[in-house]
């Protein structure tokens, strides 16, 4: 009584894991600019209290870029391979 | 005080494109009472947004019948396109369980949208940023909750700030983003997405159709008229492409909260 | 009209108004334009191969993050450089 059924699923392809492939690439899509931004918020942040700080000017757009390049990586890591 | 004089309030000889004083509306009733100061043009469109889906979902749903017909059918395609688009790919099996919020979201939405393009309405209620927070801010709390509750405290913020796979270091200079991203950024895009597009939106329309009455009927010039009826035509496109968008957008803003809400009860994705 | 047109043009050497909301306006055409040529290429490819469809969308994301890292960019000019 089971087997016909167990072999009926191996063929047929999961409905589940597709409905949630696609939900992960939607939370995908919508989180990156806001992953994007809050890098950018949080390290230029610190770069401008350094500046402020330390009276240079040069640390706030460096912080932003590197911001930039962590959530760049944070989100290759995420949603990358 | 007919609308198109509102817009267009340059009094001189030049044309004024309309600015951010479209937005601001006294009270209704200006030498009412002060108890009714509240009562604005978009309190007044929240109010009939929140009446008409009553209606609605009481005359689509309150006497259902075997074969549906009039309001019940255009409540049930609503209903099925709210599930079938939104709750059941976003939430998963149970996303059934979540479809009284998630349709009202979305017709609550829709309504305070399409009030932009409604004759005598004319105000997407949602083009002021308010309405669009607290929205957000009830979607927000209600996926803290949840994630605490099916996360745990500990789990929640381990699970959002610590993905794994990183080297030990990189973690100290990559929480700072996640944290930051999740919980401060997420409710604040949720919402300015929604408010920046009705926004944006209403402003076209306005300078459009201020630029075709300019032209057209205040200070109608040989060369004027050539952009007079560009404007004109503009206005026409645009209100058929903002009914578009504020469609989209109700779709959109219920998509991402019920994208949290999944978010919240299934960790993993 | 006309002489509103001459007034501009005459005041060539003096550019006033909120030009940071102007820059961000012209930076985000690119990375519109990019935005668009990602999915919709993306979808055509899916469409094409939908045996591929984990390695297009990962790969769509990749590439969307990068792009919309320009238009954030453009966004945050203004506040960098006054």
């Amino acid at each position: 009584m089971v087997r016909p059924a167990k072999s009926e699923e191996e063929h047929r392809p999961d409905p589940g894991s597709e409905d949630s492939d696609h939900r992960g690439f939607a939370n995908a899509a919508w989180a990156i600019p806001s992953y994007i931004l809050s890098g950018m918020a949080v390290y230029g942040g610190l770069g401008k209290l350094l500046d402020h700080w330390l009276g240079t000017s040069a640390l706030f757009p460096i912080g932003i870029l590197v911001g930039l390049a962590l959530a760049i990586y944070l989100v290759f890591h995420r949603y990358g391979r | 005080m007919s609308a198109p004089h509102l817009l267009a309030s340059g009094s001189g000889d030049e044309f004024e494109a309309p600015g951010l004083h479209i937005f601001d509306w006294g009270p209704l009733i200006p030498s009412g009472p002060a108890w009714l100061d509240w009562l604005t043009k978009p309190t007044l469109i929240v109010i009939l947004a929140g009446l008409l889906i009553t209606v609605f979902a009481w005359r689509a749903f309150g006497n259902p019948k075997l074969v549906p017909k009039g309001v019940q059918n255009v409540g049930e395609v609503g209903y099925l396109f709210v599930r079938d688009q939104v709750a059941r790919p976003m939430i998963g099996k149970d996303g059934d369980k979540w479809m009284p919020f998630l349709f009202s979201t979305f017709f609550f939405v829709l309504f305070m949208n399409l009030a932009g393009v409604v004759p005598v309405l004319q105000l997407p209620a949602t083009s002021h940023i308010a309405i669009p927070i607290v929205l957000a801010i009830v979607v927000y709390l209600m996926m803290l909750f949840l994630s605490i509750k099916h996360q745990g405290l500990v789990g929640y913020f381990k699970n959002m700030m610590f993905p794994p796979g990183l080297p030990a270091p990189l973690y100290i200079i990559l929480a700072p983003i996640e944290l930051l991203s999740n919980i401060v950024l997420r409710p604040f895009t949720h919402a300015v997405r929604l408010f920046a597009n009705m926004f944006a939106g209403h402003l076209l329309i306005a300078f459009f159709s201020t630029v075709a009455w300019w032209f057209l009927a205040e200070k109608l010039t040989v060369l004027g008229a050539g952009v007079g009826v560009v404007g004109f035509l503009m206005t026409i496109i645009m209100t058929a492409f903002e009914i578009f968008v504020q469609s989209l957008q109700a779709f959109i803003f219920t998509l991402l909260a019920a994208s949290y809400i999944g978010g919240a009860l299934h960790p993993d994705h | 009209m006309l002489a509103e047109a001459v007034n501009v043009l005459a005041s060539a050497d003096k550019v006033t108004g909120s030009l940071g909301s102007v820059a961000y306006g012209l930076a985000a055409i690119g990375p519109g334009i990019g935005v668009g040529i990602i999915f919709g290429q993306g979808v055509q490819a899916i469409a094409r191969q939908p045996e591929l469809t984990n390695v297009i969308r990962q790969n769509m994301l990749l590439g969307f993050a990068l792009t919309e890292a320009l238009a954030l960019i453009g966004f945050v000019v203004p506040f960098v450089h006054k």
